[in-house]
């Protein structure tokens, strides 16, 4: 095992329909194909493909992983070119996150309330932020959130993506339908399910009475109004993490399966230990996209409840928004962020440890 | 192989779109000497409705004025602000826009704004809560453009159905007495048709409310507050005072017209960032609501039902009716200072201000022209009156501070608790006071 970052290449963009296909999710490579014992089964990211980081993928990268992975291709020769397609992304990445994420890091040494001019302040917003009570009760919302999204939006994937892993009548359709909410933005997401949750003549409290239950006030009371947020996330990032898993599930070689059954290795003990190591890398691309997603959520808070009652949805992009946006203190925010930045940092920086010691790619 | 050609196809294609879209940032932004040497100036706003209005009323400036050619820009109120902030950060503010008394102190405060006396406008011809509104220390910064005021949205179907007649005159008073709570209450019915206070009213089972009381601080809890001689602020520009007494008192009766008289909803639907209560109004679920008379074009259109307009309740102190004025700003670093100023002066004149009165877009600032207002919305059918003889009366002006753009949020979520019931009026007008305070600069 050399360095995790090179070993843990994500599946995840490379071997997945990518999001312009998803209305008619197909499975990258035909089973019979991993039937043969291909050394490296279709999805995984076997070339240069791989190197494309997660989320950028140009959407034809799928079909692309094959063609470019032929050994013995020279490089030098008319290689200027593809710098030259790389060109736009590349600007796109500087311009609108590299340089932005170092205007962040130098403004948060400065005061500067927008229409002033700026100071330089030392660490005084360092300083400011350790005693700032707001400010850590807002990283601890948002570590609640993550706690109550990641979990169960993962496990429903994967549980739903075995579900849709066969063949069966429709289940394209089933495909497609679990990935619509992932389509809408969340702003709509968010004011449908703010209808959805009216306690007296929402769907859901309504639905609710038909059982007998009396549904709590989802959006004013603050020990709920968390977990409604949450769920909209989860409803939302089901279906398309499924897609990740049903992608990876064609990696899983079958003859394992068989071998493994043919030994006396009932159902469950084949998933816990074949199945699921087999599917680490998309794991690992799934649980980094979506952690990173779940720190930074702010639209459905921002729609829903504005980051109340009492402040208990209050989550740090959100607070970062208020400092920025209405007290307009633009040094102080981007301290704010700079503590963002190091949370979603940690949290990937110990999944790649995780993941890098539990990882296999070459099944041969 | 075969799908390489493809491919390059697809990245080249990207690569186009991707170079066009950051190619279209460089467009706009930045005015300066228009074609065939005119002027260019940008005018912003942030009302669709009022934006035809204006269009009519630049289209003569600019007849008036061969030299100047000036673009109506259009944003919407959250990116309004944003965009401007942004803007006057860059240098690049437009020449000519909108001023709203809440952001008013901050701008002013940075040098955004320029004062206006070049416009020579005679301030004493405008409604003089607008003038002070927009007035920092003893200069006006914004030519008064109107002004919005807060009256009494009722529907009449739901009166004649419960056989209420609108009194001549809404009293309130903390304690429960007077002619509003009495109507309220008789426009309030349960689902088998029993009013709050007869025996067998079962306030979980409310079919049409007599009113709207909710966490809105224009239309609602700043209006008790006023009436019954409560403080918002102890000065221009100074601090919240509205935890003494008497505001207290107000607050408590806001909060008691939902927990304890049952004749409106309950704040669990109405709190903010909900607007909820809108649509229960519009469909019928709500008999009295009081909203700003610039709600009407957007309102007015979509009622099943007969507007009334009627005047505030007048508390104990009298009434005392929250008037919003509206400024022609004009940016401190415009390019062309002179024509910035000529089309602010003309937005304020009788000419401009005439076509938006009667056009029934809004009460302009300066005087004497209401007429064409009322006119205007007496063809729709809806007699808006009220709101003028309110405008003569006593009104005030939302709490004009440093700071209240951060402080809002703050204040909007610990009020929510207020009219859930979760804490005292005491407690959350001190909370609020103490955390407002905090923000002024």
């Amino acid at each position: 095992m050399t360095r995790p970052g090179a070993n843990t290449r994500p599946t995840g963009p490379a071997g997945t329909p990518a999001p312009d296909d998803s209305g008619k999710p197909e499975t990258p490579e035909t089973p019979e194909a991993t039937a043969q014992g291909t050394p490296v089964p279709g999805p995984a990211p076997a070339g240069p493909a791989g190197a494309v980081p997660p989320g950028t993928a140009p959407p034809a990268a799928g079909r692309t992983a094959g063609a470019r992975a032929r050994p013995g291709r020279k490089r030098g020769r008319g290689d200027w070119y593809a710098y030259l397609f790389v060109a736009p992304s590349l600007f796109g990445v500087l311009a609108f996150l590299l340089l932005p994420m170092v205007v962040v890091f130098v403004l948060s040494f400065f005061h500067w309330e927008l229409l002033s001019e700026p100071t330089f302040a030392g660490v005084d917003n360092y300083r400011r932020l350790a005693g700032d009570a707001e400010a850590w009760r807002s990283v601890w919302v948002t570590v609640l959130y993550v706690l109550l999204c990641i979990p169960l939006q993962t496990v429903l994937a994967l549980a739903l993506a075995l579900l849709l892993d066969r063949r069966v009548r429709g289940v394209r359709i089933y495909r497609a339908l679990f990935v619509v909410p992932w389509m809408a933005t969340p702003i709509v997401l968010g004011l449908v399910w703010t209808w959805i949750f009216d306690p007296r003549d929402g769907a859901l409290n309504r639905a609710l009475a038909l059982v007998g239950v009396h549904g709590p006030e989802w959006l004013s009371d603050p020990s709920w109004a968390l977990p409604a947020v949450a769920l909209v996330s989860v409803w939302q990032n089901t279906g398309y993490n499924m897609l990740f898993f049903l992608a990876g599930l064609q990696g899983v070689p079958k003859e394992l399966h068989d071998a493994a059954a043919t030994d006396g290795a009932t159902a469950s003990q084949r998933f816990w230990r074949i199945t699921l190591p087999l599917l680490n890398p998309t794991m690992f691309f799934v649980m980094v996209t979506n952690l990173i997603g779940a720190f930074q959520v702010f639209d459905t808070v921002f729609v829903m409840t504005e980051g109340g009652p009492s402040g208990s949805t209050a989550v740090i992009n959100f607070t970062i928004f208020q400092t920025a946006f209405r007290a307009f203190d633009f040094g102080y925010a981007s301290t704010l962020s700079m503590l963002l930045f190091a949370l979603i940092f940690a949290v990937t920086l110990a999944q790649v440890r995780f993941f890098g010691k539990r990882t296999t790619y070459d099944l041969g | 192989m075969k799908h390489f050609p493809r491919i390059r196809w697809a990245g080249a294609l990207l690569g186009a779109a991707l170079l066009a879209l950051t190619g279209c940032g460089d467009g706009d932004g930045g005015g300066g000497g228009g074609q065939d040497g005119k002027v260019a100036l940008t005018y912003r706003l942030w009302d669709e409705q009022q934006k035809a209005g204006y269009e009519k009323v630049i289209a003569n400036f600019e007849k008036a004025n061969p030299g100047i050619d000036v673009s109506i820009e259009l944003l919407p109120w959250d990116q309004y602000w944003t965009k401007l902030t942004a803007d006057a950060v860059a240098g690049t503010a437009p020449d000519v826009f909108w001023m709203a008394p809440s952001q008013f102190p901050e701008y002013v405060t940075k040098g955004v704004l320029a004062d206006v006396a070049p416009a020579k406008i005679d301030a004493s011809k405008y409604h003089q809560t607008v003038v002070q509104t927009f007035t920092y220390e003893g200069k006006l910064y914004g030519v008064p453009k109107d002004w919005g005021i807060v009256g009494l949205f009722y529907n009449k179907d739901l009166f004649k159905k419960a056989g209420v007649e609108m009194p001549d005159k809404l009293t309130w008073k903390p304690d429960g007495s007077g002619t509003f709570l009495e109507t309220a209450r008789k426009l309030t019915v349960d689902a088998k048709g029993k009013h709050p206070g007869e025996s067998g009213f079962d306030p979980a089972s409310v079919k049409t409310y007599g009113f709207a009381s909710w966490n809105h601080y224009q239309t609602q809890w700043m209006n008790w507050v006023a009436s019954n001689g409560g403080k918002l602020l102890d000065k221009p520009f100074g601090k919240y005072a509205f935890n003494d007494d008497a505001s207290v008192q107000a607050l408590q009766f806001g909060v008691d017209l939902v927990n304890k008289h049952h004749v409106s909803p309950p704040a669990t639907q109405t709190n903010p960032p909900s607007d909820k209560i809108n649509d229960m109004f519009k469909a019928g679920q709500v008999a009295m609501f009081p909203a700003n008379n610039a709600l009407l074009p957007f309102v007015a259109p979509e009622l099943s039902f007969e507007l009334g307009i009627a005047p505030m309740p007048e508390g104990p102190a009298g009434r005392a009716v929250n008037l919003n004025g509206l400024a022609e700003a004009v940016y401190a670093k415009s390019d062309h200072p002179a024509e910035a100023m000529k089309l602010a002066a003309y937005l304020g004149s009788a000419e401009a201000q005439k076509v938006m009165a009667d056009g029934g877009y809004v009460f302009p600032a300066l005087d004497g022209l209401a007429q064409g207002y009322v006119d205007y919305w007496k063809t729709k059918k809806v007699d808006v009156e009220p709101f003028l003889e309110q405008s003569r009366g006593t009104t005030f002006a939302l709490p004009v501070t440093t700071g209240f753009t951060a402080f809002e949020t703050k204040l909007v979520q610990i009020f929510n608790e207020m009219y859930l019931g979760k804490i005292t009026p005491k407690q959350a007008a001190d909370q609020a006071v103490t955390t407002g305070n905090a923000t002024v600069k």
